[in-house]
């Protein structure tokens, strides 16, 4: 095809590309996406907990009069608290809200259908229960404690369930529930503590921004009414969340700014010609396109990260164009001369760099895997148009490319000083090798979260007037069916009640008596049959009778059901939305999730060992058994990287000393970062370890340019290579501005690895002559 | 001089509610505010008791909306409302409760209903009941019976009556459940009311 028309189809083909990859792109900024891996069982698990769990979907709002305002504030709470509660409960988003001293009314509507079973499911230990609540001296009390409940504020409600529950057997299995709204800081017993149960996954930031903004809308509407006497504090996993958002999505602007700026600035300072920049850029345009729609097609949405990340794959597929063109200028050769000699050498780094990435999406870390697609299609693209298209684009165009100060020197300098310089080297690689082993790793994934200091503060101090559960640690009952699962969860509940009496934990919720097991049902019918004798009968008669109340409407105990309480009935009604954060979706067979309250980790851990199918489950643990699943996959990458790399090489050279030559400028570079690293005692992650497996298929671009040398002058290949390196440090370096931690790690760990291999090219590549 | 419903229907010779007029007069006194101390007798009908229930104690209101209920016999139990919100606290049984009356739902309707006849709020139960007053001699009594709109379970009906002359007055509050709540109430004695604050019982009731 002639120049002209590759030149018309690529102008033609480009705003098609561009309109189709506008039209096909969904953009995802869910950071569990991208960085919790879902290959296992418990990731999986750790992620659905993350995306949708009922506690990572609960706000935790705090209302409290401000410190300047008269006392009459603080005697309006309750009142300001319940109206927030009323215009809450009517956003768009909401589940359900209350507030945290009182549990949501249709929790007790949900107790009171628990009566009719009331012998199949009043204690979790029935035999060792049964001895007191069918103590006949007990009675009287009991009856007069009725009595009571029944003249109390409660009394429809107790009511209700003593015409089929006299003994009240049903809510001795909710005391527990009682208990959790008992421990009240001053101001949830004031109703200033107010629970929000939104309905999008945690992790939807979008929809959670709209909704934090209809909260503090709401609630600056009715502070505007009371006089502007209160404020608002909020937490929750969502708060967190669009944090987060709102900081990548800054990460993503300003890296793909200035990485894009950054490059074009190095390509002005070299080649100083807007013609030239501006189908290089049309180049790189195109490549960033297709890898976006490549990674779009390959995965339901592309990660913003993705595209942060893939923007500073400009300044790789840059160097492709670049090489040709100082040859070009260099030697006075038509573009298509140019690249025709350095094809093999581009195809090969390429080849080399394409590995690289493909090595780094290997790692498990899920968002890795989009990169290494975009890079691969990115690569291959900017490949392609410039062996094909390239040529055609600057066929008018004069180029000429500025010195660059140094590099001939240096060059000149390493041949001069070879021996002194490897002698050097050697010593460097020697105290290198010795200093290794004091590399520290980083095992706490926490480090590697994003700085939100003023937002943890917040959720520490509206924690502090909540109920201590936590969202992140629970225990994990597993089973291949409900049944089991059921009685798998009563034996840890029994755990841990004495865990609990022994100090080792708080409090915890657990599935006890909202869903009971038929065994312990039936355990329980027992225990009822065999306690409620005649004597006893005769006795509750004689309670009732002395405390006032009715022997004809509460004195009949009836026989327990026949019927049992069958989880799907219970499942139908609304305790389905009571325990849904803790009948864990997702998995197979049945898990549940039993919350605890402030424990002793260790001492909890190890009081469930024995109960099958139980175990202590921490999201921090997890995201640091990733942690350390990543880095020593990423180790295990960056091998098998370099092993196919040396393979490739050797296939197109046919030569071990060259091969080796080509590769040990990258590897001496990622020997000195990390002896560098163990020496300033630098916490390596696998990300410093991705970082590396960058740099090295970046740098042995350069080696393999240096020793192909295929203009037959090192001065203008090295020239060509620093060319490389400028564009890298430009796009990579403008990964360093991000407040993500995982982009400065990867800016710091490419650009030293790049900016030290580039440095070593000359010294260990022996010059070749022109 | 305005005057509360409670102190008019102490004090005020009760000439008939014949018609909407003498209805609307009796309402119009009705809104009125300043502290006051009552001793109260509470008979209820339970119905899941065979005998009534009786209990005695005192009842303070204030000009801010403030209502507490301090029972003293058999047994004793604070039950409020203040600033919109409803505070209940039983010593002997270790129950204490606060919560918004918006959200109390029926466990604040009766003492809600309470506050609205002896701090004369009138406005608050016309929305939900019909007024009926009728007279025989110096004998008097004000009907609140639901309207059928609001004739749900929750809502009690509401009996007000006294003679003319006696400073005793009943109150009977009937539930639609069946069971029932009758107050004799009159001023509290001196004595009485200087042994007990708004202020101390609501302290004693929130525990702080």
């Amino acid at each position: 095809m002639s120049f002209v028309w590759r030149k018309r189809w690529f102008l033609m083909l480009l705003p098609l590309l561009l309109a189709l990859t506008v039209w096909q792109i969904r953009v995802e900024s869910d950071l569990n996406a991208f960085f919790t891996a879902t290959d296992d069982e418990d990731s999986r698990l750790l992620s659905g907990l993350l995306q949708s769990g009922e506690l990572s979907r609960r706000y935790l709002l705090v209302v409290e009069a401000n410190a300047d305002k008269p006392d009459d504030h603080t005697n309006m709470l309750a009142n300001f608290s319940a109206q927030l509660v009323q215009g809450l409960a009517k956003l768009d988003g909401v589940e359900q809200v209350w507030p945290a001293n009182q549990p949501p009314r249709d929790w007790i509507d949900a107790v009171t259908t628990y009566a009719p079973y009331h012998a199949r499911l009043f204690s979790l230990n029935p035999a060792q229960d049964g001895v007191t609540l069918f103590d006949p001296l007990r009675l009287l009390a009991q009856a007069e404690g009725l009595k009571q409940a029944l003249l109390s504020p409660q009394g429809g409600f107790v009511k209700t369930i003593a015409k089929q529950d006299p003994l009240l057997l049903s809510l001795n299995g909710f005391k527990g529930l009682q208990a959790q709204f008992a421990q009240q800081s001053p101001i949830s017993a004031a109703g200033g503590a107010i629970i929000l149960q939104s309905q999008p996954p945690a992790l939807d930031s979008a929809a959670h921004q709209q909704l934090q903004s209809a909260i503090h809308a709401t609630f600056d509407a009715l502070n505007a009414n009371a006089g502007g006497g209160f404020h608002l504090a909020m937490a929750g996993v969502p708060v967190f969340s669009v944090a987060a958002h709102s900081e990548i999505s800054r990460d993503v602007t300003l890296v793909s700014v200035v990485s894009s700026v950054g490059v074009v600035l190095v390509f002005l300072l070299l080649f100083r010609s807007f013609i030239a920049l501006h189908w290089i850029m049309m180049i790189q345009a195109a490549a960033f396109l297709v890898g976006t729609l490549a990674t779009s097609l390959a995965f339901e949405s592309v990660h913003s990260l993705t595209l942060a990340l893939g923007a500073s794959l400009i300044g790789i597929c840059v160097d492709y164009p670049m090489h040709v063109m100082i040859h070009s200028a260099k030697h006075r050769h038509t573009p298509l001369a140019a690249v025709q000699l350095l094809w093999p050498s581009l195809f090969m780094g390429g080849l080399t760099t394409v590995v690289g990435y493909i090595a780094l999406g290997l790692t498990g870390f899920p968002g890795f895997e989009q990169i290494a697609v975009f890079a691969l299609f990115s690569i291959a693209t900017s490949l392609a148009l410039t062996r094909w298209v390239l040529p055609a684009l600057l066929v008018n165009v004069s180029m000429q490319v500025a010195h660059l100060p140094g590099i001939a020197g240096w060059v000149a300098f390493c041949g001069r000083r070879r021996k002194l310089l490897l002698s050097v080297f050697a010593a460097a690689v020697v105290l290198s090798l010795l200093v290794l082993p004091q590399l520290r790793w980083m095992d706490d994934m926490q480090k590697l979260a994003m700085d939100m200091d003023f937002i943890k503060q917040q959720d520490q101090a509206v924690r502090a007037h909540f109920s201590s559960i936590e969202p992140g640690r629970f225990v994990l009952i597993q089973a291949d069916d409900f049944e089991t699962a059921l009685q798998r969860s009563e034996a840890a509940e029994r755990r841990l009640q004495q865990l609990k009496q022994a100090g080792v934990l708080s409090e915890y919720h657990g599935l006890f008596p909202w869903l009971v097991s038929q065994a312990l049902q039936a355990e329980n019918m027992q225990t009822y049959q065999q306690d409620i004798t005649p004597q006893f009968r005769q006795a509750w008669l004689d309670a009732l009778t002395a405390a006032g109340l009715s022997t004809e409407k509460l004195g009949t105990l009836l026989p327990a059901s026949s019927q049992p309480l069958n989880p799907e009935t219970v499942l139908a009604s609304s305790v389905r939305h009571i325990l849904s954060g803790q009948l864990l979706q997702g998995q197979q067979g049945v898990s549940f999730a039993i919350w605890l309250g402030d424990h002793d980790a260790v001492k909890l851990s190890e009081g469930l060992q024995g109960l099958a199918g139980t175990r202590y489950f921490s999201q921090k643990d997890q995201l640091d058994h990733l942690a350390a699943q990543y880095r020593d996959r990423s180790l295990r990458m960056l091998a098998i990287g370099i092993g196919i790399m040396a393979l490739l090489i050797w296939l197109q050279q046919r030569n071990l000393r060259r091969m080796l030559l080509t590769l040990v400028p990258a590897l001496a570079a990622v020997l000195f970062i990390f002896a560098t690293w163990a020496v300033i005692g630098e916490e390596i992650s696998f990300l410093h370890v991705i970082g590396l497996l960058l740099a090295i298929s970046l740098c042995v671009d350069y080696g393999i340019f240096f020793m192909d040398n295929r203009g037959r002058d090192s001065n203008v290949t090295y020239h060509a290579i620093a060319s490389s390196t400028l564009t890298t440090l430009a796009s990579f370096g403008a990964l360093g501005l991000g407040k993500t931690p995982t982009l400065p790690i990867l800016a710091l760990s490419v650009s030293l690895g790049v900016t030290v291999g580039f440095l070593l090219c000359p010294l260990l590549i022996p010059k070749t002559t022109k | 001089m305005k005057q509360w419903l409670f102190l008019l229907l102490l004090f005020a010779p009760i000439l008939g509610f014949a018609d909407d007029s003498k209805l609307t007069e009796l309402l119009a006194h009705i809104r009125q505010t300043g502290p006051a101390q009552y001793q109260y007798q509470e008979t209820r009908q339970l119905e899941l008791a065979t005998s009534p229930w009786q209990g005695q104690g005192i009842m303070l209101t204030d000009g801010n909306g403030s209502l507490v209920k301090l029972q003293l016999q058999p047994t004793r139990v604070i039950m409020a409302i203040t600033n919109d919100s409803m505070i209940y606290w039983d010593p002997e049984q270790d129950q204490r409760h606060t919560m918004p009356i918006d959200y109390a739902g029926p466990a604040a309707a009766q003492i809600l209903v309470f506050r609205s006849i002896l701090q004369g709020r009138a406005e608050e139960l016309q929305p939900n009941y019909n007024f009926v007053a009728e007279q025989h001699d110096k004998h008097w009594t004000l009907r609140l019976t639901p309207k059928a709109e609001h004739s749900d379970d929750q809502t009690a009906a509401i009996e007000i009556s006294g003679d003319g002359d006696d400073q005793q007055r009943r109150i009977i509050i009937r539930q639609a459940d069946g069971e029932s709540t009758e107050y004799h109430i009159d001023k509290a004695l001196p004595k009485q009311a200087e042994a007990y604050s708004i202020p101390q019982l609501l302290q004693e009731a929130t525990g702080e």
